[in-house]
């Protein structure tokens, strides 16, 4: 529907009043009576045609693939981008409850090194722009270390309730409800299509929970409470620097993506090794194969349009079936 | 349209004379009420029918001639009865005649509108019971309703009988002496002054009852609460119904004060016989004796439920930390109740012998007592059942809420309606942290409230049948059900005509008889008012009421108010 509306080329059923008025009123087609009538694609007007007349003309409004965008390899191939960090995000932090789960890491190392990480990407995040998103948002520091506080505090008191929170859950529901949060993070991230099934938020409370799922199963409360920043780290905050990284230095992004991935397969071959094989993979495809695979595909687009509406058929029909 | 000629059982056997009645002219029928008899002077005739049609507003008039031949043809009899014509002049003029003790009676009329509808049907009816009987569900203006009309409505007709020296003698079904009974005169005699005096007690109870103490703010709100006072208003309000001094002005109030003594009565006489048991054999003191054993034992009961669901109960996931909380809760309000009831104990006997009195208020107050005592015995689990429903409804707002969150959506208040919504990320991450925590906590808290609503439901069930049965005593129409029984022409719901023996040449007989009111109509038409508010919400309601944790039965004319 939207297509017809937009394009100026095409005539829409609301262009009719346009037509009825420079055509019908002004002058009449039939006014010399030795020149053979011209036909005219509506049906308001009495026409010497009979009725299964097909005019040459009838189709010369019909377009055909005017959507159609050309794609390059690689800057499809950079847009790919996105998905490869948040798969490796949400690998990198599988790894981490892995090692934390088996006592390898000491919630007190991971708080260190996320702190530290944290505060380097802050002050990053004001110096790859200078500034100026800060600027245009108006957002202060003091709103920043607000809201960190806020994220601390509350983590922090309620980490002796999450400990017990899911005590009498099974451990295979509690990693049930993990992938299931976890995959529709990965699906309802924001990675810059327009399309309904994005919702940033969505994404992100689904990781939350994730998070403080498996957060519940680690042996003590600091280290649910480290899990929990850490996720707020890796799933609010990581993707936010991303996205200004992309926007103004695309090779440092490029390289810290490809750095990411590296960091986020040896953890990931130090677990198992099937594993990373199978991870490698997948980003291989998603950032190669997939782009080739979408431009060798648009060659075979046959869109049509014209003035007409799409026949939609909202009733349900069923009943005329039997 | 044959001409129909209503005539009284009773004036069968009746001697020659003249037909008393009323002609409705709409219907073409005859309501024949009573038979002149000879000797009488036409004049005094006329004069009496008009004095009759002052005091019953009906327009009745001779409607012609009735002769009785006992024996042998009587020439003279006959030509006499044709001369009575002339003297009074009734369009169209009736002529019954009957020989001997012959079932078949020659009819004929005279000075008809319309020469060719000469036809007619004689319908035979007993005029006692027409004149006792009340037509249910009838039409305004239908024939039926209309005769019945007549009959009741000449009742001044039928006062006079034999005995009387007057120059007027007339057959109807009372002319053998007017039927009455002592006791009923007796108990009219005596009602005044008792009503008299029973008004006089209710403005006194109800001056006292309006004292600004009494309506206070505390005090007003208790006695809403309690069942006893609820029916004791219900009671006083009865009383000063039934000893009104003003005379009942239609059949339906007449019906309703009758139904409210009866009602009344079989209460008190229900609550004597109640006290009467009560009373002997020291019954009194062994009801409390088992009555605090039995309070000791619903104690113990649920605190034997408590460390069952403090355990895991049935296998389900518990949170252990808030179960233990929530259990603990719980069982301090226990201990704190026994602790009440021991220190109640030695007074319970006393308590109950005074209350017992009042059963010689009716059998209604002590059950509505009951219903309070039982109210007060299980105040322990009412409690109960309102801090699980409100930890409960607290959780289900806030995960609704938080829900909401979840999904980026905010509930739009001015549009009613939920509306997409961008949050900030602590915001987003405080809410999902909460709906976590709430989510998992939900089970427990669920499991309480069902346990405890179970509960609730049980005694408001308990309660529920003993106010179903006080409402019945205050509600059932007793009076109209005995008349149904006994008198069961009282209460018509029609007629049904039956065909009698024929004969050709002679008029078509039936004889009409009163279809009794069925027992379902009797109990529609009749049902006292009840004060009762009986619950308003539908199951559906009450089910999405106990789901979403809104408290339910005892606050509800609250969430009224508020609507």
């Amino acid at each position: 529907m939207s297509p017809v509306l937009q394009s100026p080329v095409l005539q829409s059923p609301g262009a009719d009043h346009y037509s009825s008025l420079s055509w019908g009123a002004g002058n009449p087609p039939s006014g010399s009576v030795g020149s053979p009538p011209i036909w005219k694609k509506v049906l308001y007007e009495h026409q010497p045609f009979p009725d299964n007349y097909v005019d040459d003309r009838f189709l010369e409004e019909l377009r055909k693939n005017i959507y159609v965008r050309r794609y390059h390899y690689w800057a499809v191939v950079f847009e790919a981008g996105v998905v490869i960090q948040q798969l490796c995000s949400v690998c990198v932090f599988s790894v981490i409850w892995w090692y934390m789960d088996q006592d390898l890491l000491s919630p007190q190392k991971l708080c260190g090194v996320g702190l530290a990480l944290t505060l380097l990407g802050y002050l990053l995040f004001d110096a790859v722009d200078q500034g100026e998103g800060r600027r245009d948002s108006g957002r202060t520091h003091w709103a920043d270390l607000k809201s960190a506080l806020v994220f601390v505090a509350f983590t922090y008191g309620f980490s002796p309730v999450l400990k017990t929170l899911t005590e009498s859950i099974s451990t295979d529901t509690i990693y049930a409800m993990s992938v299931l949060m976890l995959l529709g993070h990965l699906v309802f991230f924001d990675y810059g299509a327009n399309a309904a099934v994005v919702s940033s938020t969505l994404s992100i409370n689904m990781a939350i929970f994730a998070s403080v799922c498996l957060a519940s199963r680690l042996p003590r409360s600091l280290h649910a409470f480290a899990m929990v920043t850490f996720a707020i780290q890796i799933f609010a905050l990581w993707p936010s620097l991303q996205r200004k990284l992309r926007a103004n230095t695309p090779w440092t992004y490029i390289s810290v993506t490809f750095f990411f991935a590296i960091f986020a397969m040896a953890g990931l071959l130090s677990i198992s090794s099937v594993g990373a094989l199978l991870f490698f993979l997948l980003l291989l495809s998603v950032a190669f194969l997939c782009p080739y695979c979408l431009i060798r595909l648009q060659l075979f687009k046959d869109n049509i349009h014209g003035p007409w509406d799409e026949a939609e058929i909202k009733e349900d029909l069923s009943r005329f079936l039997d | 349209m044959a001409v129909k000629i209503f005539f009284p059982t009773c004036c069968s056997a009746a001697e020659s004379g003249l037909l008393i009645g009323r002609w409705i002219s709409e219907h073409r029928s005859a309501v024949v009420l009573a038979t002149l008899h000879f000797p009488f002077i036409p004049g005094q005739v006329k004069q009496y029918l008009a004095r009759l049609q002052q005091s019953t507003g009906l327009s009745l008039s001779v409607l012609g001639t009735w002769s009785h031949q006992k024996a042998e043809k009587d020439e003279k009899m006959q030509s006499f009865l044709d001369d009575l014509s002339s003297i009074f002049s009734h369009r169209p003029w009736l002529r019954i005649s009957r020989e001997g003790s012959s079932k078949f009676w020659g009819c004929s009329i005279d000075r008809c509108d319309n020469e060719d509808q000469k036809e007619v049907v004689l319908v035979y009816y007993d005029e006692k019971k027409l004149m006792l009987s009340e037509l249910h569900s009838v039409t305004e203006n239908s024939e039926i309703a209309s005769v019945f009309a007549t009959v009741a409505k000449s009742r001044p007709l039928f006062a006079t009988h034999k005995y009387d020296e007057g120059p007027i003698k007339l057959t109807h079904w009372q002319s053998e002496g007017v039927e009455a009974s002592i006791i009923v005169e007796l108990v009219k005699q005596a009602s005044v002054p008792v009503c008299a005096v029973l008004s006089f007690l209710v403005s006194l109870l109800t001056s006292v009852c309006n004292l600004r103490v009494l309506s206070g703010k505390p005090l007003s709100f208790l006695w809403n609460k309690l069942s006893t006072s609820e029916q004791l208003g219900k009671r006083l309000e009865d009383i000063r119904l039934v000893s009104s001094a003003e005379r009942a002005k239609d059949h339906i109030q007449f019906m309703r004060k009758s139904n409210t003594v009866v009602s009344i009565l079989l209460d008190m006489a229900l609550g004597i016989l109640l006290m009467s048991w009560l009373y002997r054999e020291n019954r009194i003191s062994q009801l409390a004796d088992t009555l605090m054993p039995v309070a000791d034992r619903v104690a113990l009961e649920l605190q034997g439920l408590l460390q069952w669901l403090m355990g895991a109960p049935a296998g389900l996931k518990m949170n252990r930390a808030l179960d233990e909380v929530l259990g603990r809760f719980f069982l301090y309000h226990i201990h704190l109740w026994i602790s009440y009831i021991r220190l109640m104990s030695p007074f319970i006997e006393v308590i109950l012998w005074y209350i017992g009195l009042s059963a010689c208020l009716g059998l209604s107050v002590a059950l509505s007592i009951l219903s309070d005592i039982i109210a007060l015995l299980t105040f322990h689990i009412y409690c109960f059942y309102v801090y699980g429903a409100r930890l409960y409804c607290f959780k289900m707002h806030g995960l609704s809420s938080l829900w909401r969150l979840f999904r980026g959506k905010k509930w739009n208040v001015l549009r009613q309606r939920v509306d997409s919504c961008s949050y900030d990320l602590d915001q987003l991450f405080l809410g999902t942290l909460l709906f976590t925590i709430l989510l998992f906590l939900l089970p427990t808290t669920a499991l309480y409230y069902l346990v405890f609503t179970l509960l609730r439901l049980l005694v408001v069930l308990v309660q529920g049948v003993i106010h179903l049965i006080v409402d019945l005593l205050n509600t059932l129409p007793l009076y109209a059900m005995v008349l149904r029984l006994c008198r069961s022409y009282r209460l018509a719901a029609g007629v049904k005509f039956r065909m009698l023996e024929q004969q050709t040449g002679k008029p078509l007989r039936l004889l009409m008889q009163i279809n009794p009111l069925p027992f379902s109509g009797v109990l529609k038409s009749y049902m006292l008012p009840s004060n009762q508010c009986c619950p308003k919400d539908s199951w559906g309601s009450l089910c999405r009421k106990l789901f979403i944790g809104e408290l339910i039965y005892p606050w509800k004319q609250k969430g009224n108010k508020q609507d």
